[in-house]
């Protein structure tokens, strides 16, 4: 086993582990930051996410500074290409009509929540559905790309990352003061044990560096979605899986920052990179959730749900599961990690996320809740 | 002492529980106005226990939360 495993495994499980309990003592729903926004017009979570971005660029500048967060940019960011800003639209109409990101629904699963079971179960089928259409849309992506190499805004106007992240952070910074000022950044919580959002948004941004500092990139889980759906279809039909070009490609090549060697991993069934990582993280934000639950009193399992409701949950989760591979990388990747570095594939999914967000919306009021 | 209206929406999560509560909030907002008619919400959503009372408030009504076994109880009615 590569050393460099000593500390992934057990940091990803303890950034996941802070990332359920905090996510759910506070209700942080990235999901519902944008959904109310375009529902109710309650940019409440969507100031709240702002305040995740900023502290983000904070940190992740002043790692950089002091030359301590490696690789730069991390891996498994790409040049950008319109495939992005398609799959964002996607995401974002998945994401709503599942009741919860790919981290949200986890979360929301460890308090017993049927419908984040649902909503997981049909992201990995989503992800799994998309190894029918990897060929093409991989020749699609590399038609649409914007920029030969780049990965950053900064690298594709070849100036120092500080230029552009420090007065954006200064900006944000601004927005945040004087939403503070009219008392905007704080709304009153009456459930148990409840953590005001702005800390959980403060946490949450420590732990995307904590992330990037011990096992060399932020906080994702999707391709480990697409990883289980090969896993249960290799127990099917297996010859299907050795075969699929999709399952044969390793998208994670790269050097972590603490223990060497050279790690790599795909959406393939076996247990490399991939799974040290993201495996760890999603049983942490699972049994963070629970465990603060149940010290609530709060776990139960609920699965008395409108019919309408579980539907819309298992066809959101299966576009989550879909679009999360085409983007590729999913909400917590792009806006947690990839935005405050100025990924330009961030910026592209920012983009489509918008306008798939309020088109999920409009379909959630119409169509599913009565 | 006004009706109570009971709304059991446990195991549904946001955004049903604010969208059916404002439902019931506006089909009977001459009652509730009347002080006729309390709301009563039975949610296991914690985020409904945050967006209910603040809607609610917007909306010139009082809402109180308290713990019921697992879940919470919001009781809205108009404000005194």
């Amino acid at each position: 086993m590569e050393p460099a495993y000593a500390v992934i495994v057990p940091g990803s499980l303890a950034c996941g582990l802070i990332a359920g309990w905090v996510m759910h003592r506070s209700d942080f729903c990235v999901t519902a930051s944008f959904r109310d926004f375009f529902l109710f017009r309650d940019g409440f979570l969507l100031r709240m996410l702002a305040l995740l971005g900023v502290a983000s660029i904070v940190l992740f500048e002043t790692g950089r500074g002091l030359d301590i967060l490696h690789p730069d940019p991390f891996p498994l960011l790409g040049p950008p290409a319109l495939t992005s800003l398609l799959g964002g639209v996607l995401f974002g109409v998945g994401m709503v009509l599942a009741g919860g990101c790919v981290v949200g629904s986890l979360y929301k699963m460890g308090t017993g929540s049927g419908l984040g079971l649902v909503a997981l179960i049909g992201m990995i089928v989503g992800s799994s559905l998309y190894a029918f259409m990897h060929g093409p849309w991989r020749e699609l992506a590399a038609a649409t790309r914007m920029h030969p190499e780049a990965i950053t805004l900064a690298q594709a106007l070849d100036l120092p990352p500080p230029v552009l992240s420090l007065p954006l952070a200064a900006l944000g910074g601004l927005l945040l003061y004087r939403w503070a000022r009219a008392g905007q950044m704080r709304r009153p919580g009456h459930a148990a044990g409840h953590l005001e959002p702005w800390r959980a948004a403060l946490i949450l941004a420590g732990v995307g560096f904590a992330s990037w500092l011990l096992v060399g990139m932020p906080l994702g889980i999707t391709t480990s979605y697409a990883k289980l759906g090969a896993i249960t279809q290799s127990w099917i039909w297996p010859e299907y899986i050795a075969q699929s070009p999709f399952y044969a490609t390793s998208s994670l090549d790269y050097t972590p920052p603490i223990g060497g060697g050279q790690l790599r991993g795909g959406p393939g069934p076996a247990l490399d990179a991939i799974a040290a990582i993201q495996y760890p993280l999603i049983l942490g934000i699972v049994l963070g959730a629970f465990l603060s639950a149940h010290r609530l009193g709060e776990f139960h399992l609920r699965l008395r749900v409108p019919p309408r409701q579980l539907v819309s949950a298992l066809l959101g989760g299966v576009l989550l599961g879909l679009a999360a591979r085409m983007v590729p990388g999913c909400n917590i990747w792009h806006l947690w990690g990839g935005l405050p570095i100025l990924a330009l594939q961030s910026l592209l999914f920012l983009a489509g996320l918008l306008p798939g967000a309020w088109l999920g919306s409009r379909i959630l009021v119409r169509h599913v809740i009565r | 002492m006004p009706e109570i209206l009971r709304l059991d929406i446990r195991g549904q999560i946001c955004p049903s529980c604010l969208l059916l509560t404002l439902k019931a909030l506006n089909e009977h907002a001459n009652r509730l106005r009347a002080d006729t008619l309390e709301v009563v919400v039975i949610t296991d959503d914690r985020q409904a226990t945050a967006t209910i009372p603040e809607t609610s408030a917007k909306m010139g009504y009082r809402a109180e939360v308290d713990r019921l076994d697992a879940a919470y109880r919001i009781r809205i009615r108009i404000h005194a």
